[in-house]
């Protein structure tokens, strides 16, 4: 339906947001394809040749697949009992376990894995040295090795499966008790009923969640980078990376990260055609309850299997940034004797990169979020509100980011802004478009249904009283949308602050930001200065969470829309 | 003065035409209905009035000036109308004191006036108690009512209601019915009332407007509209009517006649010369009356009896067609039961 006058200022909005969407997708792709095609002498096939054939190029590839779909079978064989124990159980501690899984699914990858080599690495390894005094064994031995294909899988498993979990949890939530109660009145037990009806219902979001986490684990760059490096592997991620070391190779790179970015379109259409069809998807009514299984006595052994997961990406992890961030030497036992506040008063008072890299980072994570959630409130209430003719287009493009991996856009990106008219490699715009980018598409999608919560109507009512459709934006809209808003804000501010993916292909060394700072410590092996920073960036991210949180998102509108 | 013209109105979403070809004239301080089916028209033709639609042909005018033809449009701010939404759309950030004063603090009218006709508005439609209330702290029929107040606070030429009760129960339902007559009575606004419940549109308009796939059906009283129904779909939509094969001068006219208006005797003989003979297929007891389905000469006819009349399923009946209760009907447009 299009509204308004011809002369409406609504055209003009679309055309800027459409040409800055344009510019944020298209460029970056553009010249990633057109520099995948070129050699010295001109358009060349011969990227893709050395792609298909080089065996430090195949062999990342196969690693990457392999260990990603290990991955995506861990997480669904972990979320899907996980969730119906926390959905539809009175398992004890059910919000406690649900918020842990929250609070891995904000673990930047990159500490985890960090983490993760305090407590595996073969030799230092906290859980190593504590296996040879338990069991006598040898100085050499080392039950854990967190540098192996194994490690890394077992890594990005603990910090995507709470994308799985988030998928099962909500759509086992949404299955209305009639659908179970309707089978067991027929004489199903209720595993049968779980069985025959329950899991059907929810293989959608199953398969989904299954899919994302492939995606999750397929484009991680964080992670990857800091447990095959040592280890003498490359993922696909790292390898595109290793790709702009001395001596760069630009062109192979944007060849190498086409397989990715198809990967990636390819997987997001699977999931889209999973997740939309028709029927198969419970949607629940307003007074569908949900029943609540009584396990009587496997409630703890549900409880101790939520526990063990949990332990493994929370627990363990964060007990070993902290040891490391306040004992001399990590990994160690803390006692009196071992304590130390040098690691913290080196970190902010000797260490030349952070008060340039907290700046940044600050600048970044602000100017991101202020910019993405401005942006993403003119395009999402431009095509919720279908203000404007294609607005189809707009949210195409809007969503567009989505099938780029950070890493394949930080090429594009590089590709793009290392040559006149647009100098901007070495500066922090750079890093601001890579940023914008990047959390754009989940802004947009977030305040579109933000907008689409208000029914058009209490504007409407708001024209026909006299108000201009400024006005009603002003004194209607945005006092509804306040909290929504603020709620988008503080999301692309986390997803700012520990993005490293594109980041570690953009910085140059005044415009490093605290993840790329972690980063390079990883290289000296200063265990204490990088926990002391990790859990400064989840200090800060959990504040900002916290406040979301206190703004409910919840926008009440009188009625259902009706037509 | 607010005399509505509405010329050739076309509306067109995608391909699908929703607006077909729409004239009509409504009187300054006229109350009317527009009635029909979902997906008639009816709506969009409102929101075309409203200005929130631009029409694709024809044109609206509003006392002899023109306010919509395609591509201008006057907003719908400046058309001096206001509007009941199906869903009330009261904001919730606003009190109801608020809700009902915005229309005038947009006019920019000094403090103490909003404050005054606010009040003024608030006693006539009972909301004196509720003012510093919130629009979720409200029930059905007081939110309607806040709806109301804050249309009507404006003192607009033209009110437009957007099937306004459907969001209420049955008995609220014909409160609220006499109670928006009232108003209009006491206001003389002019009022578009878009509805699909023949019975609303009966009890409230002084002009009822039939609307079938974007085309004006048949307008009139609501007497004219079901004594003398000019179409199958009006026949069928207000009331029930059957709609029956007939003979009129030796040509084959299809007629209207109401449920109530046969006569149906378990006795041959016993009714009017000319009773056609029938099977009874199905009997319902609904207290007051009795309905009937029976079966004559091929066709299934539906009639409502008194409840003493008493035929069971299966056994005959005879069917009596009083000529004065048949109206002839000259063509028999498609939809409609």
């Amino acid at each position: 339906m299009t509204r308004g006058s011809p002369r409406d200022f609504s055209r003009a909005l679309f055309g800027a947001a459409a040409l800055v969407l344009l510019a944020m997708v298209a460029l970056p792709v553009g010249w990633l394809v057109a520099t995948s095609l070129s050699g010295p002498h001109g358009p060349t096939l011969e990227n893709y040749v050395t792609l298909f054939t080089d065996p430090t190029l195949v062999q990342p590839f196969i690693i990457t697949l392999e260990s990603s779909a290990a991955v995506a079978i861990l997480c669904v064989l972990v979320a899907v009992p996980m969730g119906w124990c926390v959905a539809r159980t009175n398992m004890p501690l059910r919000r406690l376990v649900r918020v842990l899984v929250m609070a891995s699914l904000v673990t930047p990858p990159f500490l985890g894995a960090i983490a993760w080599e305090l407590l595996a690495a073969p030799n230092t390894g906290f859980l190593n040295q504590l296996a040879r005094v338990a069991f006598h064994l040898d100085r050499a031995v080392h039950p854990f090795n967190i540098y192996t294909v194994a490690g890394l899988t077992f890594v990005n498993f603990l910090y995507t499966f709470p994308y799985a979990f988030t998928f099962v949890a909500n759509a086992l939530e949404r299955v209305p008790a009639d659908l179970e109660d309707a089978s067991a009145i027929l004489g199903a037990r209720s595993a049968q009923t779980l069985w025959r009806i329950t899991l059907p219902l929810i293989l959608p979001a199953i398969l989904a969640g299954g899919l994302i986490a492939f995606l999750q684990s397929m484009t991680v760059f964080g992670s990857a980078a800091i447990l095959t490096l040592p280890a003498g592997f490359h993922t696909m991620t790292t390898r595109i990376w290793s790709l702009f070391q001395f001596p760069p190779k630009p062109a192979l790179a944007a060849a190498a990260s086409m397989p990715i970015l198809l990967l990636t379109l390819l997987l997001l259409r699977a999931q889209q055609l999973i997740l939309g069809r028709k029927g198969y998807v419970v949607v629940g009514g307003k007074g569908a309850r949900r029943a609540i299984v009584a396990l009587g006595k496997w409630k703890w052994l549900a409880l101790g299997f939520c526990a063990l997961v949990l332990l493994n990406a929370i627990v363990l992890p964060y007990g070993a940034l902290l040891d490391a961030a306040f004992v001399k030497v990590a990994p160690a036992v803390p006692t009196p004797a071992n304590l130390t506040w040098s690691h913290l008063h080196f970190v902010f008072f000797e260490l030349d990169a952070t008060p340039v890299a907290l700046w940044n980072t600050m600048i970044l994570a602000l100017g991101a979020a202020t910019i993405g959630t401005a942006l993403a409130l003119v395009v999402g209430y431009l095509v919720a509100r279908r203000a404007v003719r294609g607005w189809q287009l707009l949210g195409f493009l809007a969503t567009a980011p989505l099938a780029i991996p950070s890493i394949v856009l930080g090429v594009g990106l590089f590709l793009a802004y290392t040559r006149p008219p647009l100098l901007l490699f070495g500066t922090l715009w750079i890093m601001l478009i890579a940023f914008v980018t990047i959390e754009f598409p989940a802004a947009y999608q977030q305040l579109v249904s933000v907008t689409s919560s208000i029914h058009p109507e209490l504007e409407e009512a708001g024209r026909l009283l006299g108000a201009t459709r400024l006005r009603v934006l002003r004194e209607i809209t945005s006092p509804l949308m306040r909290s929504g808003l603020v709620a988008t804000w503080c999301f692309v501010f986390i997803g700012a602050i520990r993005e490293i993916s594109a980041a570690i292909l953009l910085f140059t060394a005044p415009t490093r930001t605290i993840a790329v700072v972690i980063y390079d410590l990883n290289e000296s092996g200063d265990t204490g200065s990088i926990a002391v920073l990790g859990l400064l960036l989840m200090v800060v991210t959990f504040t900002v969470l916290a406040v979301a949180n206190r703004v409910p998102i919840a926008v009440t509108a009188v009625e259902e829309f009706r037509e | 003065m607010a005399t509505l013209e509405l010329h050739g109105l076309v509306k067109r979403f995608g391909g699908v035409t929703v607006v077909d070809g729409i004239d009509l004239t409504i009187p300054d301080g006229a109350f009317v209905c527009l009635l029909g089916p979902s997906g008639c028209g009816k709506t969009t033709l409102l929101r075309l009035i409203a200005g929130f639609v631009a029409p694709d042909a024809g044109e609206i005018a509003v006392g002899g000036k023109r306010v919509s033809a395609p591509g201008s449009v006057v907003p719908p701010e400046r058309r001096g109308m206001s509007m009941i939404f199906q869903s009330y759309a009261l904001w919730p950030h606003m009190t109801v004191e608020q809700n009902v004063g915005y229309g005038l603090r947009v006019r920019n009218l000094p403090a103490d006036e909003v404050r005054r006709r606010v009040a003024t508005i608030c006693a006539a439609t009972q909301l004196e108690p509720l003012m510093k209330r919130y629009p979720s702290e409200l029930s059905g029929g007081q939110q309607q009512r806040v709806a109301l107040a804050r249309a009507l606070v404006v003192e607009p030429q033209t009110l437009l209601l957007d099937e306004p009760l459907s969001n209420l129960d049955a008995n609220l339902r014909e409160e609220m019915r006499f109670e928006i007559r009232r108003l209009h009575d006491e206001f003389r606004y002019t009022t578009v009332y878009v509805t699909h419940d023949q019975s609303e549109a009966m009890a409230t308009a002084d002009l009822i407007v039939v609307l079938n796939a974007g085309r004006i059906e048949q307008a009139g009283t609501a007497e004219d509209i079901y004594r003398r129904p000019s179409s199958a779909f009006v026949a069928r939509f207000v009331g029930g009517a059957n709609v029956l094969p007939g003979r009129l001068a030796g040509l084959a006219t299809p007629f209207s006649i109401r449920l109530e208006d046969i006569e149906l005797v378990a006795a041959p003989g016993a009714g009017a010369a000319g009773a056609v003979r029938g099977t009874v297929v199905r009997r319902v007891f609904l207290g007051s009356s009795r309905d009937y389905v029976v079966e004559a000469d091929g066709e299934l006819v539906r009639v409502t009896t008194p409840p003493h009349v008493d035929v069971q399923p299966g056994e005959p009946v005879w069917l009596g067609f009083p000529p004065e209760r048949c109206h002839p009907i000259e063509s028999v447009p498609a939809g409609g039961s």
